[in-house]
């Protein structure tokens, strides 16, 4: 596709501007944290930092375990992704491409299970883990995502519907069973929609903390995010260790992003609609 | 047909037993002979460490229990919360809203009773008070705070002003900071716009009321006359801008010297040291016609004992460890101790920055806060905290009167 | 022949079988628990009281604050669903243009929803503060006096909404890579039939795109009612109670009253109310979303391009 010149330009100021907001919280996120404190607070605020404390990042890594903790979310991050993509898609591919009796009303109950706040079923919901044994262990975190998530399902069907019948009633007039025609023929259609659904729960996972908050309990078992908002206290908040960790746990989703960018691009070559 | 179907089914289901077989173990409270306790703290960052050397201290000199230390910073009580809702609370826990909890926490006072006499008085007798609801102890006190006047020298200097000292009324603060804001670019004054209910009661204690009578009846008391008076200075003060009212508690305004007083606990004195801000700390101003000295909520922190713990006495013996004289001792810094031998023995009180706090807990005895007194507390401090902030918040400021008035229904 | 109609008919559950299963063992325990505790006073610890309705009817008889959350929540969610949408479907537009460093763009717009939400807050009560904030700092250098965004209560839920905008790049991301899946070709023969952007934007992007727009517009109903984390970092709730939203409400009633049972009833409206919603725009769906998997086999040829 062609563009003129002209548009090109006002695409260009459009972008950075949205480039700007997006950046500026963030730039000045990143300046502060090589500030100390109290010129962090400072008024009238300032951009530099007078001197610039490297060792800010060096120090908020040393004053907790956060080697183990980043070892527990890459393990909880991996283990979901990996299961919340295979099960979720088997799910949607199930409600998206076939008739069956009370389709819609299991459908709705999928919808409903994302409807209700978190707030009233977490004290249930740990009664139970904690007659599984599975308190301040991984496996609440990870387990249920193996059976499929509410929002995932949803979206994979939504990308699902989209694809014309022809697919899967050429493949069948070749005698191929449905397991087959998910798996070989919808699985690399769908490679775009699996890599964006891992990539986004994979920052979903990564930055919860009410989870960790309520099923963990040592800090052999924390991950990041709960290491980061325990630096949070009651009547003080070491703010710059925790920006510092902030800016640290941003690198590993931007580059899965970077990195996934390449795949999703990809999709345009078989583009299907 | 289904057969690769039924391969993922059971690679998802093997993975899930796998999974469940290495957390399953996990679960035992007592292995190895150990007697496993639980222990949750609200501390923070390196608060968390120097109670982590302390807790593997008692764990290498007793073969039979191992404690480990759980950290929730400010989502303490969520975790509390949905601890005892489920009935898997931390056998010993740092507590201080015994209103809230009590029913789910042991009562200490015959393990108190059986240490003796000398175990109890040694501690601040005021504290206990702070640690018991309806007639028993739930905790034992491990540290505290009153709230006292910090103020800024260089500030004060600036602007040629005489430091605040201990027989200060409101109106010599009033004075005071009337001349900062005028001659220097900072505020005399700050309070919080939104100040939490329960500490802001030592205001109205200080001019002779309260916000309840003993029964924890409001009305006549939050709008009476002397509560009023407390409201209405607060908020003159703030229309006169001589006096600001910060967003948050007021520390990162006097940290960043934009205002020249305020009112805080020690909480703050860590932060202001490292700052290396040029700061004093002075008992709270009187008010001139109560004819009284100045009075201080106390905010205490005490170690309660959950009501289901399997493993009592073990819990004791821990928290026996945790409020005895080395641990006192050790978390100076991060907490006032609250053991007299402990106090004499430091120096504590010939240290300017730390004394203040033990003299308006001398001041303050004989009150008990209105979370006490009320039922459903947390509820009726909502709305208080509402009226209050609908008094100090610039874009509102109510007349008193007719806040205070829709406070009581 | 019976047992292959059987494997004909099970096949589809076969495939929601996980779903089934999770749902059966982690959720709908819970779920049930949630309701029975509706109906009781359930403290957090001690007697727990069957009251029938009692929470409900009290909800809606002696609890202003019910409405009032409602009621804020509602705006919230009518000025944040649609100004969310909109920016997301803009600003992946933006960056599917084949431009020069369009890729180093994506990466920034996604940055912000890749910031934890307690470190966004604590970044924005910064910014907005209007004492020392450095929003209002540079207002002042051009001559601008800013609003106290976090204690006028007219401004508080603008920053809420600015704050909250910053997580958009979700949304884009699914827009993006649904649009991502069209093809070339119908773009280049829009273009030949002389077609401009806005034209072919409205014509062709957006109907093809419909299905995750309906997906983003019933999460974002959904989450704009949930919101909870950042409101209770940012505003607390206040000034004057102006953000007090409804899933702050509910979380409160839970965690800082104790009162489990009022708290799922709270819920459990929360839950009718929004589902209503979603049950609404799904009807409406059938008239303006369109599946390429429902297209009668004679007009698909029409409007399908590629393969």
């Amino acid at each position: 596709m062609k563009m003129s010149k002209k548009s090109k330009v006002v695409l260009y100021i459009l972008l950075t501007i949205v480039a700007v907001y997006f950046l500026a919280p963030f730039l000045y996120m990143l300046l502060t944290t090589f500030k100390t404190e109290g010129e962090a607070i400072a008024y009238p605020p300032s951009l530099f930092p007078k001197e610039w404390h490297f060792e800010n990042y060096s120090e908020a890594w040393a004053s907790q375990p956060f080697g183990t903790y980043f070892l527990n979310s890459v393990i909880v991050t991996v283990m979901t992704t990996l299961g919340t993509v295979l099960s979720s898609s088997l799910v949607a591919y199930g409600f998206a491409r076939f008739k069956f009796k009370g389709k819609n009303i299991l459908f709705m109950i999928l919808l409903a299970t994302m409807m209700i706040p978190w707030d009233v079923t977490m004290i249930p919901q740990y009664m139970e883990f904690n007659l599984f044994g599975w308190i301040n262990t991984l496996l609440p975190l990870i387990v249920p995502t193996w059976f499929g998530s509410a929002y995932n399902i949803f979206l994979m069907r939504q990308f699902l519907m989209g694809i014309p019948k022809d697919y899967e009633e050429a493949a069948r007039l070749d005698g191929a069973n449905s397991f087959q025609i998910y798996w070989k023929i919808f699985m690399p259609i769908l490679k775009p929609c699996l890599i964006m659904v891992g990539v986004l729960n994979m920052l979903t996972v990564w930055n919860d903390y009410l989870g960790p908050l309520i099923f963990l309990q040592d800090r052999t078992k924390y991950t990041l995010a709960l290491g980061l908002a325990s630096f949070k206290g009651v009547h003080t908040t070491a703010i710059i260790p925790m920006l510092c960790i902030t800016v640290v746990m941003i690198i590993p989703p931007i580059l899965v992003f970077i990195f996934a960018q390449k795949y999703i691009v990809e999709g345009t070559s078989g583009s299907i609609k | 047909m289904k057969r690769k179907l039924a391969v993922v089914c059971i690679m998802m289901l093997s993975a899930t037993t796998i999974l469940s077989g290495c957390g399953g173990s996990s679960d035992d409270s007592s292995s190895g002979g150990k007697t496993k306790i639980r222990f949750a703290t609200w501390d923070v960052a390196e608060d968390v460490d120097k109670q982590q050397e302390l807790v593997d201290k008692f764990n290498e000199e007793h073969d039979d229990i191992e404690v480990t230390l759980e950290a929730y910073g400010s989502d303490f009580d969520t975790k509390i919360s949905a601890g005892m809702g489920s009935g898997d609370t931390p056998d010993v826990m740092y507590m201080w809203n015994y209103p809230a909890y009590y029913d789910g926490l042991e009562p200490l006072d015959d393990y108190i009773a059986e240490e003796g006499d000398e175990y109890k008085s040694n501690f601040y007798n005021t504290l206990w008070d702070y640690n018991m609801m309806d007639g028993s102890t739930y905790g034992i006190p491990v540290g505290f705070t009153t709230h006292c006047l910090f103020y800024n020298k260089d500030i004060f200097d600036e602007a040629g002003v005489e430091y605040p000292t201990a027989d200060w009324t409101w109106d010599d603060l009033q004075a005071a900071a009337k001349t900062i804001s005028e001659k220097t670019d900072a505020k005399g004054f700050s309070f919080q716009m939104k100040p939490d209910p329960y500490d802001f009661e030592m205001y109205l204690w200080s001019n002779g009321t309260s916000y309840c009578d003993e029964n924890g009846e409001m009305d006549g008391y939050i709008n009476s006359e002397e509560s009023q008076e407390v409201f209405q200075m607060f908020q003159d003060m703030e229309k006169d801008e001589y006096a600001t009212s910060t967003e948050g508690d007021g520390t990162d305004e006097f940290r960043a010297g934009s205002t020249a007083m305020y009112v805080y606990g020690s909480w703050a004195i860590n932060t202001l040291n490292e700052d290396g801000v040029n700061y004093g700390v002075t008992t709270i101003p009187a008010f001139a016609d109560a004819g009284q000295d100045s009075v201080s909520i106390l905010s205490s922190s005490g170690l309660s004992m959950s009501k289901d713990s399997e493993h009592k006495d073990a819990a004791w013996e821990f928290i026996k460890y945790w409020t005895n004289e080395e641990c006192n001792k050790a978390r100076i810094g991060t907490e006032l101790p609250v053991l007299n031998t402990v106090v004499e023995s430091e120096g504590i009180m010939e240290q300017e920055e730390y004394a203040p706090f033990y003299t308006m807990l001398e001041q303050s005895q004989g009150h008990t806060p209105a979370s006490f007194l009320i039922d459903s507390w947390s509820e009726v401090a909502e709305n208080l905290q509402l009226s209050f902030e609908q008094i100090f918040n610039p874009s509102s400021l109510q007349p008193v009167d007719k806040a205070l008035e829709s406070a009581v229904q | 022949m019976k047992k292959k109609k059987f494997l004909k008919t099970a096949t589809p559950y076969f495939f929601i079988l996980p779903w089934i299963i999770g749902f059966l063992v982690f959720t709908f325990g819970p779920l049930l628990l949630s309701l029975i505790m509706s109906f009781f006073d359930w403290p957090l610890t001690g007697e727990k009281v069957f009251v029938g309705l009692g929470n409900y009817i009290e909800m809606f008889t002696q609890d202003d604050q019910v409405l009032k959350s409602l009621g804020i929540s509602l705006r919230y969610a009518a000025i944040f669903v649609p100004l969310n949408l909109i920016l997301a479907l803009f600003l992946a537009m933006l960056i599917t243009q084949p431009l020069r460093g369009v890729k180093v763009y994506r990466a920034i717009f996604y940055i912000p929803a890749a910031i934890s939400s307690v470190a966004i807050s604590i970044i924005w009560s910064w910014i907005l503060n209007s004492d020392y904030g450095v929003l209002n700092y540079l207002l002042s250098l051009i001559g601008i006096e800013g609003p106290d965004w976090l204690v006028d209560p007219a401004w508080a839920i603008f920053a809420v909404i600015l704050a909250s905008a910053f997580g958009v790049g979700t949304m884009m991301l699914i827009f993006y890579t649904d649009m991502k899946n069209i093809s070339t070709e119908i773009y280049e023969a829009a273009s030949i039939d002389g077609a401009g952007p806005a034209r072919k934007f409205f014509s062709i992007t957006l109907p093809i795109i419909t299905p995750t727009l309906l997906f983003n517009l019933i999460t974002s109903i959904i989450s704009s009612f949930q919101q909870v984390t950042l409101v209770m970092l940012l505003t607390g709730g206040g000034p004057l109670q102006s953000t007090y939203f409804y899933g702050l409400m509910t979380y409160n009633n839970a965690f800082k009253h104790h009162k489990m049972g009022y708290a799922s009833a709270n819920a459990w409206v929360m839950f009718i109310i929004i589902l209503l919603l979603t049950a609404l725009v799904f009807k409406s769906s059938s008239a303006w979303v369109f599946y390429e998997s429902e297209v009668k086999a004679d007009n698909k040829k029409k409007k399908r391009g590629g393969k």
